[in-house]
C-alpha cells in the first residue's frame, strides 16, 4: 500500500479533527490516500513542512508568505478553497462616528484583530497607508491580540473588534468579510449601529501548500482527487460546510497573484524582522 | 428594460430599503430556490450597505457577482446563481393544497391524505427521521434507529377515524365524573369497588405502558398510527387517575395487587414486537376488559364506579378496534402470520401455566358486586354470574378474533389460552 501524503493542518478549533478525519476518508476512496498531522499554530506547522516531516500545509496567507521566503519562492500552492481566492477585508463603523470613507478615519479609534491575522490586521493597515492614512499616527489603534499563532483562524479577535464598535469603544473597525457576512447574514448586527463603508481589492487567504521537491504527479493527482470532491454529495457537504466552501479550486498563476498585496504589506511593515524562518 | 453591461436577469428582486441584514436575504431566496444554476438575478435596494455585504455574501454563497448599476430608484445587483444542487434533488414540495372541510367547518385528518402526505410507503427510509410525511428532506440527514420501519408492523386501515373519535372523545376525570353522588357504603361492598379499582389500575398501567415503549421505535412517516397511540396513552392515564380516585374516595382505599396479576402483565410489557403485543393487549386483553368493565358498570353499587367503568369502556373500544383493524391489516398481508400470533398466545400462555384463575381477591369482589353485597342469600347467584362473566369473555374473544381474520378453530385454542387474568 502506497505510504500515505501527510497533510499538515492547525486546530483553530474543535471541528478541525471531524473536518480532516472526512478528509481522510475522502481520500481513502478518491485517491490517494492521506494522513493528517496538527499543530497548535502555524509557526510550527512552518517550520514541520520546511523540515519535510509532512507533504502538504493547509496554510494560511501569511503562512504562504513565510514558506515563500524561507524557500526563496520554490514553494507551490496546489488548491485553495472557493472562498479563499477573492477574500476581501470590511471597514466597518458606527454610524454615529461620521466616518463616511477611509479618509475620515484620521483621529478616529479604528479597532483591528489579532496582529498576525492578515484580513483583520496586516492588510487593514496597509490599505489605509495606501489610502494616504498612517495608522500608527494618525488614529488611535486598538488591537485585540488574540490566540496569535493561529493567524486570525477563530475569529475570537474580530469578535472584538465588533463588540468595541458596539460598546462605543471604537468607531471603526476591520475585519474579514467571511466572518462579518456570516453575523449579519444571521441578524447579529444592528444595522443601526454598525455598517461597512469599505471593502478592499480581493486577495487570496488559504491554500495546500507543498515544497518544489513535492513530485509533480503526486501533487497532480492528490489535487485532482481533491477537486472531484462535491458539494453536491451529501456525504461531504457536512465536511464542506464546516470547512466553509462549496467548491475546490486550483491554485493556479493568475489566483496567486492575490497574495501580493500581503507580500507588500509585509514588507512595508517590517513584520519579516522578527521571523524565525 | 435592458441593461448593457449585464445579462438579462431571470428574476428582478424588489428590495425596497432592506439590507443583508435587514431582510433582503429573505426576500432573495424566495424567488432564488426555483430558478435553475446560473440564472441571473437583479436586486434593487437603495441600502448603501448593500453595495459591500451583497458582494460578500455571493462568494460565501458561491453564487457570482456581476457588478451593479446605478437606477433611478437604487442601485440594481447582479449576481449569477451558483451551480450546485439544490438540497434535495428531483424532489419539490406540494404547493397549493387546500384541504376540504366537513360538515360543521371540521377538517378532519383522513383528508390530509393527499398529494406526498397520502403517499404512506411500504418501507420507510430511516433517514427522513422527525421529519413529517410528505416534507422534502434535505440528502445527508442522519439515520435514526427506529425499530419499525415497515408498514405492515403497525399500519391499520381505520387509524384515521379511530384517532378522529379519540380526539373527539376525551374526558377529564377530576371533572366529568359525578363525583358528588357518592355515598357511603357497606365496608364489604367498599372494599370490593376498591378492590376492583386497584386491579384495573395495575391493569391500566400496562396498557399505558406497552404503546408507550413501541411510540419510539415507530418511523414517524406512520404518523397516524403514533398520534393514535398517544390518544391511547391519554386515555389509560386519564382511567388511571379515574380508577385511583374512587379508590380513595369513598372511606376506602386502594387493596391488593396479586403476584399472579403482576406476572400476566409483566409477560405483556416484555413483549418485544408490536404486533404480538398489539394482539396480545388490545385484542384479547382490553377485548376481555370490555365484558369486565361492563359487568363493573352494571353491578356498580353507586353511580360513580358505574360512569368512570362506562367511559373507560368507550374508551377501551377504540383501543381493541385498532388492534383488530391492525391484525387484520397484517394478517392479509401474509398468511404466515396467523402461525407467528398463535405462537405468541401460546408461548405466552407456557410462560403463565402456574397461574390457573384470577386472583381469588377479585373474583370474590365481583361476585360480592353481583351479589349486591356480602349478602348471604346472594352470593352463590353472585358467583353464578362472574362465571357466566367467564363464558361471555370466552363467546366474545372468538368472535373478535374471527373478525380480525381467524379461523374458528384458531380462535378457539387462542381465547382457550388467553391468560385467566382478563389482560
Amino acid at each position: 500500500m502506497a505510504i500515505p501524503i501527510l497533510v499538515g493542518a492547525v486546530a483553530y478549533d474543535a471541528r478541525v479533527v471531524p473536518i480532516w478525519e472526512g478528509m481522510r476518508d475522502y481520500f481513502r476512496e478518491a485517491g490517494p490516500p492521506i494522513d493528517y498531522m496538527l499543530f497548535s499554530n502555524y509557526d510550527r506547522q512552518v517550520q514541520a513542512l520546511l523540515e519535510h516531516q509532512i507533504d502538504i500545509a493547509w496554510n494560511t496567507n501569511l503562512a504562504w508568505v513565510k514558506v515563500h521566503r524561507a524557500t526563496n519562492g520554490t514553494c507551490r500552492a496546489l488548491a485553495m478553497r472557493d472562498v479563499d481566492a477573492q477574500f476581501t477585508t470590511v471597514v466597518i463603523v458606527r454610524t454615529d462616528s461620521g466616518i463616511e470613507s477611509l479618509a475620515d478615519v484620521k483621529g478616529k479609534r479604528v479597532a483591528l484583530g489579532s496582529a498576525d491575522s492578515a484580513q483583520a490586521a496586516i492588510l487593514p493597515l496597509h490599505f489605509f497607508q495606501q489610502a494616504g492614512i498612517q495608522p500608527e499616527k494618525d488614529c488611535t489603534l486598538l488591537r485585540f491580540d488574540l490566540d496569535v499563532g493561529k493567524h486570525g483562524d477563530t475569529g475570537t479577535s474580530e469578535v472584538e473588534v465588533l463588540r468595541a464598535l458596539r460598546e462605543g469603544k471604537a468607531d471603526a473597525g476591520a475585519l474579514g468579510d467571511t466572518t462579518w457576512i456570516r453575523l449579519i447574514a444571521e441578524g447579529r448586527i444592528d444595522a443601526r449601529q454598525i455598517r461597512p463603508i469599505w471593502t478592499s481589492p480581493g486577495y487570496c487567504h488559504c491554500n495546500f501548500t507543498v515544497l518544489s521537491d513535492f513530485p509533480d504527479l503526486d501533487g497532480q493527482s492528490w489535487t485532482d482527487a481533491l477537486l472531484g470532491m462535491h458539494y453536491d454529495n451529501p456525504r461531504w457537504r457536512g465536511l464542506m460546510d464546516q470547512e466553509g466552501l462549496k467548491r475546490w479550486i486550483r491554485a493556479d498563476t493568475a489566483i496567486l497573484e492575490g497574495y501580493q498585496v500581503l507580500f507588500d504589506a509585509v514588507e512595508r511593515q517590517g513584520l519579516a524582522n522578527n521571523w524565525q524562518f | 428594460m435592458t441593461s448593457s453591461r449585464f445579462p438579462d436577469p431571470s428574476v428582478r428582486v424588489e428590495g425596497g430599503a432592506l439590507g443583508v441584514g435587514t431582510g433582503l436575504l429573505m426576500v432573495i431566496r424566495e424567488t432564488l430556490d426555483p430558478l435553475p444554476a446560473s440564472a441571473v438575478v437583479a436586486v434593487r435596494t437603495s441600502d448603501p450597505a448593500a453595495a459591500h455585504d451583497l458582494p460578500a455574501w455571493c462568494r460565501v454563497m458561491a453564487h457570482s457577482y456581476l457588478g451593479s448599476d446605478s437606477g433611478p430608484e437604487g442601485p440594481v445587483y447582479y449576481f449569477r446563481k451558483g451551480e450546485f444542487r439544490p438540497v434535495a434533488a428531483g424532489q419539490q414540495p406540494d404547493w397549493g393544497i387546500r384541504l376540504p372541510l366537513r360538515k360543521g367547518q371540521e377538517l378532519h385528518t383522513r383528508d390530509w391524505m393527499v398529494g406526498r402526505v397520502g403517499q404512506v410507503p411500504e418501507e420507510a427510509l430511516t433517514t427522513t427521521g422527525f421529519a413529517p410525511r410528505g416534507a422534502v428532506v434535505e440528502e445527508g440527514a442522519p439515520a435514526f434507529d427506529f425499530a419499525i420501519n415497515s408498514r405492515d408492523a403497525v399500519w391499520a386501515a381505520e387509524v384515521f377515524d379511530l384517532y378522529e373519535q379519540a380526539t373527539a372523545n376525551q374526558w377529564d376525570a377530576s371533572r366529568d365524573i359525578p363525583w358528588g353522588l357518592l355515598q357511603p357504603l357497606p365496608d364489604p361492598m367498599e372494599r370490593a369497588v376498591c378492590q376492583l379499582m386497584t386491579f384495573l389500575t395495575e391493569n391500566e398501567y400496562s396498557a399505558l405502558y406497552v404503546p408507550a415503549k413501541f411510540i419510539p421505535q415507530i418511523n414517524p412517516q406512520f404518523n397516524e398510527v403514533v398520534l393514535f397511540l398517544s390518544t391511547q396513552m391519554m386515555d389509560e392515564a386519564r382511567h388511571i387517575e379515574a380508577f385511583t380516585k374512587r379508590a380513595l374516595a369513598n372511606g376506602g382505599g386502594l387493596q391488593y395487587s396479586a403476584a399472579s396479576t403482576q406476572l400476566s402483565l409483566k409477560t405483556l410489557f416484555d413483549q418485544h414486537d408490536f404486533t404480538s403485543a398489539s394482539f396480545l393487549l388490545s385484542v384479547l386483553g382490553e377485548g376481555t376488559f370490555l365484558d369486565l368493565l361492563r359487568f363493573i358498570e352494571t353491578y356498580a353499587p353507586d353511580p360513580v364506579t358505574a360512569e368512570i367503568c362506562r367511559r373507560a369502556r368507550v374508551d377501551e373500544s377504540r383501543h381493541v378496534h385498532f388492534g383488530m383493524a391492525h391484525v387484520r391489516y397484517y394478517l392479509t398481508q401474509d398468511p404466515a402470520h396467523y402461525g407467528e400470533l398463535l405462537a405468541t398466545v401460546r408461548e405466552r400462555a407456557a410462560f403463565m401455566r402456574s397461574v390457573t384463575e384470577v386472583s381469588p381477591r377479585v373474583q370474590e369482589a365481583l361476585a360480592i358486586l353481583a351479589a349486591g353485597g356480602l349478602n348471604l342469600d346472594r352470593l352463590a347467584e353472585g358467583t353464578g354470574q362472574v362465571r357466566a362473566l367467564m363464558d361471555e369473555m370466552h363467546v366474545h374473544r372468538l368472535q373478535r378474533l374471527q373478525v380480525a381474520g381467524f379461523t374458528p378453530e384458531q380462535a378457539d385454542e387462542m381465547s382457550r389460552l388467553h391468560t385467566p387474568n382478563f389482560m
